[in-house]
């Protein structure tokens, strides 16, 4: 589908998609700021320029059950997986981004092995298994070489999703300006800054 | 040739107030800057953006990101992000030849970088003025604290300080704004540091930085980066306060997009007549002319210009009969501390982005017995500051789901971090020269050569063991040193600090030194320099107001010669 054919239609299904049904179009642009809004009508045809489609759809996966929807919107909302892409397409050297591609590979070979389904089709509770599997082998002591692809991808979703509107606006706050208050008590605040 | 009173090469923190000075003492003056036109508030493209607006979120754009290709020296800093790349220069147009690491950070554009230097300000004392005699390394210093303390406050009035008295001789006051407030884990680890160290002081960054109104210019708001630009004019820079001043006069002109090749002298005057300049955007080749020219291009820039300007009379540089131009650069040497984490203060919190830290004044060799240090000579200062841990340590420990986004709703602990900042000794060999490749302006490159020596290495060890020994006892666990500096490699590399300073020195002997008590050159007097280039020696403290102060001095001495009619 190229960027000059793309229809609306097209495109509000594709936001559809990407937000994982979580909300629909029309909610997102009800909740976000004309600025985000502005954002993504610049650009209703985005596609990924570094993950395929089946990619995409593993990061975002994955990144949800790191961060979950709760009462606020979780990572595949906040659009993680398109700021994932983005950080391989502009900013990491290629030797990196092969690093990260092959890591999510590992992922996926790792789910068929022990399910029979790439990652995204796994069920649930299964998907849960293996990240846990994971997350415990990235985070042991030592932080050795095989944990490297999961500890970047919790890092990726943690910053993709604090950065972004909806982490640092909704599930957090941010700072207001005007003064400097260096000694307040918590509960008058009541979360992290974002 | 069109004719100026002045010209004053750069239009970053010192030629900025020379331009403000001369002009506003009455002359016509010409501001050179190599770099770009940047005006207040339109050209703050970043200002207030949030993270969510960058493509890459404001990522710190490392050696090797795609986003640093262009800059492969400027990314060596830590402070070199997505938000602010455009104020950095893309090293193809500044390239440079280094023997052993050093990073040379520049700006390119009229501000230079004033628009995002650090803003912390301390006033030398004579224990810096005086070190050089003192310890007997390089040459006496040709004034002391006495002569710049009037145009230290001077400065201070114009540009808005901000900090706290504290009555320390190695530390002088200044004309302070309301200082800042410290923080719950600030204020804790202070008063236990203090107890155990009577000697020392944690006090809130001087900053210039306003907690109040000054000449139009509104109190900081606190929304945290400054170096995007302050549309409120709450830092100082030269957009924000020195230019427009300038430009009130009616006698200012400011030209950008040109970069100085060479000074011309002539022998017969024995005076600077004109300023050669390339034109960035069509390389051709203009000149100007003055009766006072001011170098205020920054260090190593400045003494290029001098180095590339050759004379019969003058066949190593102008100015430098002494053969000491390009000789005894200095830095300062950072990348080296301690972080702890405070246990406790759950309850306690902040609000707002402050853009300032803690400072602890020096406490070593101040000229008692007491702290006296038998492995090294000089002194250093830290910076820091304490926070709670943020969402972004989600990424460093296990666990996910749920559990780990309600984990990240709170803050985490408190942490505590010093980073100290040592004086360099002022070392012949660390040098810079011109070399044989000239750049895309047909200007030589510079080859720099410079590293720590034997006296800033000991005293590395005592900025990081004092650091951990001041955390812990300011109630901090889990007390980690730090030090960043490997020989040859980067991380801790000479001109990191950015307080690059020294190679066109001021001394008393024309023999060995370039300029005089007023920063004129000994040789020619119509050419003064008042950037870092002036330095006799480094101080451990931030040295731009130091520059400003000599600036602002030096222009009342040139206009007295004028009128005298000596230049």
């Amino acid at each position: 589908m190229s960027r000059a054919s793309i229809t609306r239609r097209q495109a509000l299904e594709q936001a559809a998609m990407l937000l994982g049904g979580a909300l629909s179009a029309p909610t997102v642009a009800g909740v976000l700021s004309t600025a985000t809004r502005r954002a993504w009508a610049a650009s209703p045809g985005w596609t990924p320029r570094t993950l395929s489609p089946a990619q995409l759809e593993l990061v975002a996966t994955m990144a949800e059950h790191i961060i979950p929807q709760t009462d606020t919107a979780g990572a595949r909302a906040a659009g993680v997986h398109r700021f994932v892409d983005t950080l391989l397409s502009d900013h990491y050297a290629a030797t990196e981004r092969d690093r990260f591609l092959a890591g999510l590979a590992d992922v996926d070979a790792h789910a068929q092995s022990a399910h029979g389904q790439p990652f995204p089709r796994c069920s649930a509770e299964q998907r849960i298994v293996l990240l846990k599997e994971m997350d415990a082998r990235a985070y042991a002591s030592g932080r050795g070489e095989d944990g490297w692809f999961f500890r970047r991808l919790k890092e990726l979703t943690v910053v993709g999703y604090y950065t972004s509107e909806i982490g640092a606006m909704q599930e957090l706050h941010m700072s207001p300006f005007g003064a400097y208050r260096g000694d307040i008590p918590y509960t008058s605040v009541g979360r992290a800054w974002s | 040739m069109i004719t100026y009173d002045a010209i004053v090469i750069g239009s970053g923190i010192t030629g900025g107030w020379a331009a403000k000075e001369l002009t506003e003492k009455g002359l016509e003056t010409l501001v050179i800057e190599r770099g770009r036109n940047v005006e207040h508030r339109k050209d703050y493209i970043t200002e207030h953006k949030p993270n969510w607006q960058f493509p890459l979120r404001n990522a710190r754009l490392a050696v090797g990101t795609q986003g640093a290709q262009e800059y492969p020296i400027q990314a060596r800093t830590g402070q070199f992000h997505e938000s602010v790349k455009h104020f950095f220069i893309k090293d193809h147009r500044n390239p440079y030849i280094e023997d052993k690491p050093f990073t040379w950070i520049q700006g390119d554009q009229v501000g230079g970088k004033s628009l995002i230097w650090g803003r912390q300000v301390y006033r030398w004392s004579d224990l810096d003025f005086e070190a050089n005699l003192r310890d007997a390394h390089a040459v006496d210093w040709p004034i002391r604290y006495a002569d710049l303390a009037p145009w230290y406050s001077y400065v201070e009035r114009f540009i808005g300080v901000s900090g706290e008295r504290l009555g320390l001789p190695q530390l002088p006051d200044g004309e302070f704004q309301p200082p800042m407030e410290m923080n719950a884990g600030e204020k804790f680890v202070k008063a236990g540091l203090e107890r155990a160290f009577p000697d020392r002081r944690l006090t809130i960054g001087r900053v210039a930085i306003l907690t109040q109104a000054l000449n139009g210019r509104l109190p900081c708001h606190y929304c945290g980066p400054c170096e995007r630009g302050c549309s409120t004019g709450s830092y100082f820079s030269s957009q924000s306060s020195t230019l427009p001043a300038a430009r009130a006069t009616g006698r200012l002109t400011i030209i950008p997009n040109s970069v100085v090749h060479s000074l011309i002298y002539d022998a017969a005057k024995n005076r600077v007549t004109g300023v050669r300049v390339v034109d960035t955007t069509t390389n051709e080749t203009r000149e100007y002319s003055s009766r006072v020219v001011f170098l205020c291009a920054s260090t190593l820039a400045t003494t290029r210009v001098l180095l590339n300007s050759k004379s019969a009379r003058f066949p190593e540089g102008l100015a430098n009969s002494s053969g000491v131009l390009g000789r005894y650069l200095m830095d300062h040497h950072f990348v080296v501390g301690a972080s702890g984490a405070i246990e406790g203060l759950l309850d306690r919190y902040y609000q707002g982005n402050r853009p300032n830290g803690i400072y602890i004044p020096r406490f070593r060799n101040l000229g008692d017995d007491a702290s006296r240090r038998g492995d090294y000579v000089r002194g250093f200062g830290y910076q820091g500051g304490a926070s709670r841990e943020g969402w972004a340590r989600g990424g460093s420990e296990a666990g996910f789901g749920v559990e780990l986004k309600r984990k990240l709703h709170d803050p985490g602990r408190w942490t505590m971090g010093l980073t100290g900042f040592g004086e360099c000794l002022p070392r012949a060999d660390n040098q810079v020269q011109l070399a044989d490749q000239t750049d895309e302006f047909g200007i030589p490159l510079l080859r720099i050569h410079c590293t720590w020596g034997e006296n800033e290495l000991a005293m590395r060890k005592d900025m990081a063991a004092s650091a951990a020994e001041m955390l812990e006892a300011g109630g901090c666990k889990e007390v980690r040193t730090r030090d960043a500096y490997k020989e040859g490699e980067l991380g801790g590399e000479p001109g990191l600090g950015i307080h690059e300073m020294g190679t066109a020195r001021m001394g008393r002997d024309p023999r060995t030194s370039v300029l005089n008590a007023h920063n004129q050159a000994h040789d020619v007097p119509n050419l003064f320099v008042t950037d870092g280039a002036c330095m006799t020696s480094s101080s451990c403290v931030n040295p731009s107001i130091t520059y400003m102060a000599l600036t602002a001095r030096a222009c009342d001495y040139a206009l007295g010669e004028l009128k005298r009619g000596n230049l």
